[in-house]
Formats: C-alpha cells, sequence, structure tokens
C-alpha cells in the first residue's frame, strides 16, 4: 500500500525520537520513500545550480550575508529592542517567550480573548519547534495549515521532512488518497494541477472566514518594526491580509538592522532554497495599517535556547541561518535518510547541529554523528555557517559527556578506538595489523570484493551499508615493487 | 504581566551576557555596521532599453502579459488588456487616475469594500511603485493607486501599471531609490505557484492566477 512509504509514525520530538542509526534503519529498507526524496532533491539542485551560476557575485553576497547575520547576533540585545520600539509603536504588541511552553500559552491566551476557535496558518518551522498544533487542538482549537504541502501533512497526519518543501517524500498517488479520504473528494485524479486545484478550493473558504491567523517570519527589521514573509502560493498574503488578528511567532535570532540588508539575503533565500531568481510573493508589513489588513497584530519572540547557543563563540554561527535548507538537499546523508530519521522539525545538516542544542545537548546527540563531514553544507550555505566544523566541536563535547559515564569505558567501539590509538601509533604496528586485518576481514569479502556483513562494532557499518574489501597489497607494498626494493619496515 | 515583563527580562538579559564579549555600544555599532562587506553587484550595466527587454523577458518567463506604451497610448492600451481578458468587472483602488477606468466595463472602486464584494469581482488595475528586471519583480507599496494588499489578492486577474523609469536593472538599485522604507510592501515575481507535488510546478494556487503589466514610456 503507497500510504506505508510516506512513513506516517516519524517522531519528531527530539526527547522522544529514536537515535538516529535506529531511526533510519526503516527508511532505508523503503525504496519508494528514497526514490521520493532523490526525485525532489534532484529537480531542486539542479534548478539552484543554474540561477546560483548566473550570478556572478554569489561569493560577494555570501561574505556580505555572513558579515551581516553575524553582526545582528553579536548586537542582538540592541536589535531586538529596536525592533519592539518601532513595531510597538507602528501598532503591533510584541511578546517574549523564554521556552516552548511559555510561547503555546501566549498565543492561546491570545485565541481565548479573540474568543477564536479556528485559526488558519502560514507554514512556520518555527511552530513546528513548540508543536504549537497538537497543544491548540487539546484546547478546541481548531488549526488549518494553508501551505499545500502543510495540508498534505496535515490532512494525512503525516510529519514534515523538509523545511523547505517539507512533503517532498510523499508522492502524487499518496496525495491523492490522502486528499480524497480527507476532503471527501473520491472522483480526483492524482494529476498534480488537479490536487492543487483541490487544496485552493478546500482552502478558500476558510480564508475568507476564519478572522485569526498564525505566521512565521523570515525576517524581523529592527530598524522600522517590520516583519517579511516569504512564499510561493499566495496562502501567505491571504493569511497576512484577511484576518482581523495576526499573530506571528518568530525565533529571537530572525532580526536584521536594516530594511535595505533585504537586498542581500533576498538575493540569496530563492535561489538557495527553491532554484527561483525570486519566490513568488514576498510580503513585508509593519505593525498595523488603519483599514488595510489585521488590525491587531502580536509577535512572539522565541528563545527556546538560542540564547544560550549564541553565547558560545564557535556554535554561535548556527543562528545566522536563514532556513533555505541548501544543506540538506546538497547532504549525501539527507539524500539517503530524508528527513524523519533526524528526529527532529529540523532535519539535515542544519538540524544535525541545531536540533541538539536547541535541547541543550541533553537529547539528540546522535545527530552530530549523522554527516560524513564531506562539507558540501558549508559550500552551498548563503550565510557561510560552517556546519562541519560545528558539527566537530558538537561531537566532542558528546564524547566528553560519555566519557563520563561509567562502564562506557568497556564500549567496543571505545576499545576499538583506544585499539586503533595504538595501532596508528608506529608504522610497523600498523603494518602488522594491515597483514592480520587483510586476513581477518578476508573471511567475511565476498566474491564481489565487497563485506556484506560483519560481527559485533563492525556490524555498525555493514548493517546499512558495504564495506570494500581490503586489496591484496598496500601502497607501500606497490610502490616497493615498482622500485624493485624491499618495503621499508617502520621507515620515517 | 509581571511574569510577561520577567520573561522579557530574562531573555534579554541572557541575550546580553552571551554577548557581552561582542556587543558594541550604539556608535561602534553603527560603525561596525557601515564597516560591513557590501561588495556585490550594486548598479546595473544594462541600457535603459536593454533594462526593459530584460524585465519583459523575466516576466514572460512566468507568463505574465507584457505590453509596451507610452502615456498618450496608455488608455487605448488598459482598454485593450480588459477587453482581451475577457472579463468585465473590476476593481479599482480608491486612489487609481479616473481615466484609467475605461468605458464599458463594471468598476468597483475601493472604498473600504467588503472582502465579499472584491471575491465577487473578476479582476484588478493598479498602479505599481517599482520593477526590478534582474529578478522580474514588480514592486507594491501600496499607495492609493496600488491600491490594499487585499484588492490586488482575490481578484484573479490583475494588470499592472508600472512607469518605464521606475524600473530598475538590481535589487540593491530598488533599495537606493526607496531611502524610506514602505510600511507595506509586496514583492511579486511570479503568479502564486506550488511544487509542493513531486516538485511538479503548478502556477495559480491561492494568489491571481494571471498577471499582465503594461509598461509605460514618457
Amino acid at each position: 500500500m503507497s500510504h506505508a512509504a510516506a512513513s506516517s509514525h516519524a517522531e519528531l520530538d527530539p526527547r522522544k525520537a529514536l537515535p538516529f542509526p535506529k531511526a533510519v534503519l526503516p527508511v532505508l529498507r523503503n525504496p519508494q520513500l528514497r526514490k521520493n526524496v532523490a526525485h525532489a532533491i534532484d529537480v531542486i539542485q539542479a534548478k539552484r545550480a543554474k540561477l546560483v551560476a548566473e550570478k556572478t557575485d554569489w561569493q560577494e553576497l555570501r561574505t556580505a550575508a555572513s558579515a551581516l547575520r553575524t553582526h545582528a547576533l553579536e548586537n542582538l540585545g540592541a536589535y531586538l529592542e529596536q525592533f519592539e520600539e518601532r513595531c510597538t509603536a507602528a501598532g503591533g504588541t510584541v511578546h517574549w517567550a523564554a521556552d516552548a511552553e511559555e510561547a503555546r500559552h501566549i498565543i492561546l491566551d491570545i485565541l481565548r480573548q479573540e474568543n477564536a476557535s479556528e485559526v488558519i496558518k502560514i507554514k512556520t518551522m518555527t511552530s513546528a519547534e513548540i508543536q504549537l498544533n497538537p497543544y491548540l487542538e487539546g484546547n478546541g482549537v481548531s488549526t488549518f495549515e494553508t501551505d499545500l504541502a502543510e495540508i498534505i501533512l496535515q490532512l494525512g497526519e503525516l510529519e514534515p521532512s523538509h523545511i523547505v518543501v517539507p512533503a517532498l517524500h510523499v508522492n502524487r498517488s499518496q496525495v491523492r488518497e490522502i486528499f480524497a479520504r480527507r476532503m471527501g473528494r473520491p472522483e480526483l485524479s492524482d494529476d498534480p494541477k488537479e490536487l492543487t486545484n483541490a487544496a485552493r478550493t478546500f482552502l478558500r473558504q476558510k480564508f475568507l472566514s476564519i478572522p485569526t491567523a498564525i505566521s512565521g517570519a523570515n525576517f524581523l527589521i529592527a530598524e522600522t518594526g517590520a516583519v517579511g514573509v516569504v512564499e510561493s502560493e499566495g496562502n501567505g498574503r491571504m493569511c497576512l491580509t484577511l484576518p482581523k488578528t495576526m499573530i506571528t511567532i518568530a525565533g529571537i535570532e530572525k532580526v536584521l538592522p536594516s530594511f535595505q540588508d533585504l537586498e542581500v539575503t533576498l538575493q540569496l533565500l530563492a535561489r538557495s532554497a527553491t532554484g527561483e531568481r525570486m519566490n513568488p510573493y514576498t510580503s513585508i508589513w509593519t505593525g498595523v495599517k488603519p483599514g488595510d489588513g489585521p488590525q491587531k497584530f502580536h509577535v512572539v519572540l522565541l528563545d527556546n535556547g538560542r540564547s544560550s547557543i549564541l553565547g558560545k563563540s564557535k556554535e554561535r554561527q548556527t543562528l545566522k541561518c536563514i532556513r533555505c535548507a541548501a544543506c540538506m538537499n546538497s547532504c549525501p546523508v539527507y539524500r539517503q535518510t530524508g528527513g524523519h530519521a533526524y528526529g527532529s522539525v529540523y532535519p539535515g545538516p542544519i538540524g544535525a547541529i541545531l536540533t541538539p542544542q536547541l535541547m541543550q545537548m541533553k537529547h539528540a546527540q546522535t545527530l552530530p554523528f549523522a554527516s560524513s563531514l564531506c562539507g558540501a553544507c558549508y559550500e552551498v550555505c548563503p550565510v557561510k555557517i560552517n556546519i562541519p566544523q560545528v558539527l566537530l566541536e558538537l561531537r566532542s563535547q558528546v564524547v566528553n559527556q560519555e566519557r563520563k559515564q561509567v562502564g562506557r569505558v568497556f564500549d567496543p567501539m571505545y576499545l576499538g578506538l583506544r585499539a586503533a590509538n595504538l595501532l596508528f601509533a608506529q608504522a610497523w604496528i600498523f603494518h602488522t595489523a594491515q597483514w592480520f586485518g587483510r586476513m581477518g576481514l578476508g573471511m567475511f569479502t565476498g566474491k564481489d570484493g565487497w563485506i556484506h556483513w560483519l560481527p559485533s562494532v563492525g556490524g555498525k557499518w555493514t548493517q546499512t551499508r558495504d564495506l570494500r574489501g581490503l586489496p591484496s597489497q598496500n601502497f607501500h607494498e606497490w610502490w616497493a615493487k615498482q622500485r624493485g626494493s624491499k618495503p621499508s619496515k617502520g621507515a620515517k | 504581566m509581571s511574569a510577561a515583563t520577567s520573561s522579557r527580562e530574562r531573555i534579554l538579559s541572557s541575550v546580553r551576557t552571551a554577548t557581552k564579549d561582542i556587543a558594541k555600544d550604539a556608535t561602534n555599532r553603527a560603525a561596525a555596521y557601515a564597516g560591513l562587506p557590501r561588495n556585490y553587484i550594486r548598479r546595473g550595466q544594462l541600457s535603459a532599453e536593454a533594462r526593459l527587454e530584460l524585465l519583459t523577458e523575466r516576466l514572460r518567463e512566468y507568463d505574465a502579459e507584457v505590453v509596451e506604451t507610452t502615456q498618450a497610448g496608455l488608455l487605448a492600451a488598459i482598454k485593450a488588456q480588459l477587453t482581451a481578458s475577457g472579463r468585465h468587472c473590476f476593481v479599482a483602488p480608491e486612489g487609481l487616475p479616473a481615466a484609467w477606468m475605461a468605458a464599458g466595463f463594471d468598476w468597483k472602486i475601493d472604498r473600504n469594500l467588503a472582502t465579499a464584494e472584491i471575491e465577487k469581482v473578476e479582476g484588478v488595475v493598479t498602479a505599481a511603485s517599482y520593477g526590478i528586471a534582474d529578478s522580474g519583480t514588480i514592486v507594491l507599496h501600496h499607495a492609493a493607486d496600488e491600491g490594499r494588499r487585499v484588492v490586488s489578492l482575490l481578484p484573479d486577474w490583475h494588470l499592472l501599471v508600472l512607469n518605464a523609469n521606475r524600473v530598475v536593472e538590481t535589487l540593491p538599485e530598488y533599495f537606493d531609490r526607496c531611502k524610506q522604507p514602505p510600511e507595506l510592501a509586496t514583492y511579486i515575481s511570479g503568479p502564486s505557484a506550488t511544487a509542493d507535488i513531486e516538485m511538479t510546478r503548478i502556477k495559480g494556487v491561492h494568489g491571481p492566477r494571471f498577471l499582465a503589466v503594461i509598461l509605460v514610456h514618457d
């Protein structure tokens, strides 16, 4: 049944999610899911590559964006206060939420004051981070996602697997099945145009009748107190324009100093995210404008672990992120696993560094290891976050945590690493070990030259990957043969 | 109230603690900001003619209808577009020049029209603040002749009238031109679209599905 391919029971709460190496197993055995993910990524990557190549000042833009985001973070306190002052002066109400729970309470309180039993929503990762929808539903408020991908997920009771195209793991026949069942439209075909039209019809009445909306923010502008949202479908414009009350939830790191800074970020964001020169719609609004749009506007500024990341010099750059998802699109690990294995609403390389830090390094400790450190994410990042550097830093923190645990000393992995430490210390020991290794691994090497199964700790590799068997001679031996001399044992 | 105040103080105080060695005072912050590297392309290189050609090409890439005319030919061009749209009932922002509302069509002037009224019309005609050729972007600042946000959102067909001298080549040139940041802005770079189902691009999700642009030369 196609429905299963969407892997509907993903757990995206990092406190409850399985460790990455375990969470990844069902995905790797699901060829349909892997095909859906690879297809989507190939399409985005091809479009992105073409549009980045035509931008001759791409590297200068990256440098500017990196410096700008760094500057904003280094002076975050001042810029947040400035944003608050200007937004308030323009008729907005600014709230501060130290953690997810407080943010949920603030939003529910506003909805209760408005007597809102229904709310329309623009796709917001921050709302997913604080698990807002289940909380509101549990308190009698129906939530209606309005981004096409988010409707697919909400109606299908599925979890997002990407931060820009969150339903990329769901294919058209799965969408058809979900819409037919949940919209009562059994006649729908699996033509994407027809499915998109079904969503348009389904949502139009909601846009016109529900007076309260919730959005995220792509940026907050300190200079003016304005908020901006970039989108493609127009559902954002609907939610930002038609309701009477608007609630925006934004991480405190989203501030830019000036309106003009958008000349940098807007040139990078759409190209990096969807491979477009500019996303179809960008909306900017400043507090409340009499006669135009919502007449009540609330911004909830969310900390939820961000200020503690800010205090660490290597990790601080994590907060420069503008959520374009280029890192996951370029990641060889994400390509194979999709998003759910990361056990967080933030998957891929940025999720691998952001999630454990948002969890104060108490959960999701396997994520910093879910990388080959190839550096592709750093190369594509439009704000130059050195993700491999942060991954290494977090790895060392995780290892130092584990070292303190009694019992870890006898863990096969740690014993193995300690043994490796000895082996690599002296060339003659290394060569001898190589000889034994060739003998030993030879027993497991198949006729095709690959190792498909290893016992004990070696199985951690072979349960999801094959390993190339060791060649019959090493480079030293080959070199010695070429030169007709004996290999120099232990030579420096 | 006190709980809210304390969260504000708590967050700001932990932000300040986290940045105590790197945050700058107001004067040095302004200087640091002014010194940020901005070595990307600011000024375009194209002639006025080539700039309009690029904007036209970009707009047509996303299937917008584009025509060029002069001030003298504007009314005829508007009428031709309205006729070609096959639609009859249009909404006009309150500040739209009366002459643009061609005879022979139904016009609703937006003096705080109810949403349900706007939902019933078939199209909208507005002015626009700027055009950005490089990305094919039309900028609305929602001035009186550009209308409230809702009038350019609900109707399925949107005709934009843009002065050729308001067309810039690069995004930074747009920001150079509007030194006073707008309170409201909508940047349109294509019709409403989605690629959420198998990355197949589908046009016309929620915003206007049809876009037409008249470029007016002085």
